[in-house]
């Protein structure tokens, strides 16, 4: 006969009372178990959401390859077979469709510079390699350091190893890391095209799209491509915002064979996705919030009404039990053992409570997180002007795993030493000459 | 002090009652020896309860030496205390205050417990005191189903239990009939005479005092001896010669 021995026996003196204890400890348990893990599934549901709305936001950027007083005039491409040898597959011959991008003499189109509002036409060089496998050329303008200098947005943008392209640069490339990574090749190396030797100076992080561009010198690709003093896409910058259109309109019907895409346009229409993005970020946080929020007061309610429930039977336990804690202490126990003895009662009723609680939640989760936790729907866009796009709600939740049958007998120690702390220090504390003479 | 358990030298001890100063000891001087069987009688309210709480450790003097054992009780903090109340005294009550979830048997064992002794000496320790209290058979059965002179006996077995210093019995036969008023007394008496465990009673009853080898009387919070009360009763001499313990 130990201290858990009188603990039980006190418990079942009164059956009807422990019962009634028992049960309304275990549903505030039931809480405690059950939304504290529903809780962190929903809010990592949600940042998940948030994070898939972020990287569509950034694919949605990604897109802008123009500035809103940029007009890009491209030639368009034809696409043909090639076949090569494929040392990635083992040496077998492979076939690729490659992009061939239509060029036009630059000297046939310096009548673009001459359209009024046009402040600068910057020529470049796309093409497709035979030999660069997962690679395409891109050729821009090296030669006149102002127009770099003005132009930067002709460069590369995202420079995360070695140096950007400068003016005057020859037989360098930048490549983008994608490719690089392809290629087995770093900053310094010497990566060759073609039977041409080119020295990478720089390694550009990948974009949001998985592109795989070597940039060199406007003249560097001509010569690698045979294009000399031709160009398959214009840059076109115009001097304002408001000429962009009748601008756009002019070249379209002097240059008809210049596929026109207009910045502006592609600005707006992405900065209208965008503004919708954030605001499904806002409201997936709004969300998140409202769980965290939700739950903490339902966490708080379960919690001060399961230490009020210990609290209050424990309380009574000592009124009821004054001549038996004075005995005691005539007896000799010590105001430890006596603490002791409640805190140990109060904590196995809290635990008994909690094995029904673990019993109810292992039936009830689901549907107990379904019925205190919000689970809205978020709807939100792919891409612009794609009707597609994603609906998210939530329908993974937390059940009672073996870690949890852990976590809430722990809770129920806790909850059952703090319910009972007041009574026994109470208790312990009780005069026995006052106690023995309590009726 | 060599043969005195219980030395009390000019033991005062005051209370407030409302807004009423009560003094029930004034002055108090008291001598016990080891083996003495001694009863405490006095008026209701004449401090005898307080007294025997004074001595039980379980109520503190307002001024005086309280010494068992050579101990002052009366200067101890709580802390020291329970350890004299443990290992030095063994209560009776008038209400027996049983624990009534626990057997006759837990009852005893529980003040072993509490004195930290071992799971198997306790339980065959409780049960000889049990049969040394004529209770064989009778040791799981709890409080609600022993009659009130059986559990009187099961309050004795656990007060002997820690082989305490001195018994102090308050009323132990206030609760009972004669038929077992007599039993109780008989026992206590034996106790007394064929173990020498020193007993201090307090009673209200001139026939349970009589029993004893000393009787004492507190009256406006001072002890007197009354020399009479030393003869021997013929109701002991005769439980000397059917009891064997």
């Amino acid at each position: 006969m130990g201290i858990l021995t009188r603990a039980i026996r006190n418990i079942s003196r009164r059956k009807t009372r422990a019962l009634i204890v028992i049960i309304a400890l275990s549903l505030a348990l039931t809480l405690l178990i059950v939304l504290p893990p529903n809780i962190n599934v929903s809010t990592k549901n949600v940042k998940g959401v948030i994070n898939a709305l972020t990287a569509n936001a950034n694919y949605v950027n990604s897109t802008v390859t123009l500035a809103a007083t940029e007009i890009d005039g491209n030639l368009g491409t034809n696409f043909s077979l090639g076949s090569f040898l494929n040392g990635a597959y083992g040496n077998v011959n492979t076939t690729k469709v490659f992009t061939q991008y239509n060029t036009v003499s630059i000297t046939d189109y310096s009548g673009l510079n001459k359209i009024p509002d046009v402040s600068t036409v910057i020529p470049v060089l796309e093409q497709n390699v035979p030999q660069l496998t997962y690679g395409e050329v891109d050729g821009v303008p090296l030669d006149n350091a102002s127009l770099l200098k003005d132009y930067p947005s002709i460069l590369p943008a995202n420079i995360i190893e070695g140096r950007n392209l400068q003016a005057d640069d020859s037989g360098v490339v930048i490549l983008q890391q994608n490719l690089a990574n392809i290629y087995n090749v770093t900053v310094g190396s010497t990566f060759n095209i073609s039977g041409t030797n080119f020295k990478v100076v720089g390694i550009e992080g990948p974009e949001a799209v998985n592109t795989t561009y070597v940039t060199m010198s406007l003249a560097d690709a001509q010569a690698l491509t045979n294009t000399t003093g031709q160009a398959s896409d214009f840059k076109i910058y115009v001097d304002n915002v408001d000429n962009v259109n009748s601008v756009a309109t002019r070249i379209t019907s002097e240059y008809p064979k210049l596929q026109v895409s207009e910045g502006l346009s592609q600005v707006n229409s992405v900065q209208q996705v965008l503004t919708l993005v954030n605001q499904q970020v806002q409201t997936a946080q709004n969300v998140m919030n409202q769980i965290q929020n939700n739950g903490l007061i339902e966490i708080s309610i379960a919690v001060i009404a399961d230490i009020a429930i210990i609290l209050f039977m424990m309380l009574y336990s000592v009124r009821e039990r004054t001549r038996e804690i004075g005995t005691l202490k005539a007896m000799g126990a010590s105001n430890t053992t006596i603490l002791g003895q409640f805190i140990f009662e109060g904590v196995l009723l809290s635990v008994m409570a909690a094995v029904v609680a673990l019993v109810i939640g292992g039936f009830g989760a689901t549907t107990l997180a379904k019925l205190l936790l919000p689970h809205p729907t978020i709807i939100f866009p792919s891409a612009p002007g794609s009707n597609s796009g994603m609906m998210l709600w939530f329908t993974n939740y937390a059940t009672v795993t073996p870690e949890l049958v852990l976590e809430g007998l722990g809770v129920a120690v806790l909850l059952g030493a703090l319910g009972s702390l007041y009574p026994a220090l109470k208790a312990a504390r009780t005069r026995p000459a006052e106690a023995m003479r309590y009726e | 002090m060599s043969d005195l358990v219980l030395k009390i030298e000019n033991l005062t001890k005051t209370y407030k009652l409302g807004k009423r100063d009560v003094q029930p000891l004034t002055n108090l001087d008291l001598e016990v020896k080891k083996g003495e069987f001694t009863a405490i009688m006095g008026p209701s309210g004449s401090g005898k309860t307080t007294l025997l709480n004074v001595i039980g450790c379980i109520d503190k003097a307002s001024s005086g030496k309280v010494l068992i054992d050579n101990v002052d009780i009366a200067k101890l903090p709580e802390s020291k205390l329970y350890k004299i109340r443990r290992d030095k005294i063994g209560f009776i009550f008038q209400n027996f205050n049983l624990v009534p979830y626990l057997n006759a048997r837990e009852n005893v064992e529980l003040a072993m417990e509490l004195a930290g002794k071992f799971k198997g000496q306790r339980k065959q320790r409780a049960k000889d005191l049990l049969a040394t209290v004529g209770l064989s058979g009778r040791e799981q059965h709890r409080p609600q189903r022993l009659s009130q002179g059986e559990q009187q006996r099961v309050a004795i077995a656990r007060a002997l239990a820690n082989d305490p210093a001195i018994i102090l019995a308050d009323e132990p036969t206030g609760n009972l009939d004669i038929a077992n008023k007599q039993e109780i007394v008989k026992l206590l008496a034996d106790l007394n005479q064929k173990q020498g465990t020193t007993i201090i009673m307090v009673t209200h009853d001139e026939q349970v005092a009589a029993q004893t080898q000393r009787k004492l009387f507190l009256s406006d919070g001072k002890i007197s001896e009354d020399k009479q009360a030393q003869i021997e009763t013929p109701f002991i001499s005769q439980s000397k010669s059917k009891e064997t313990f």
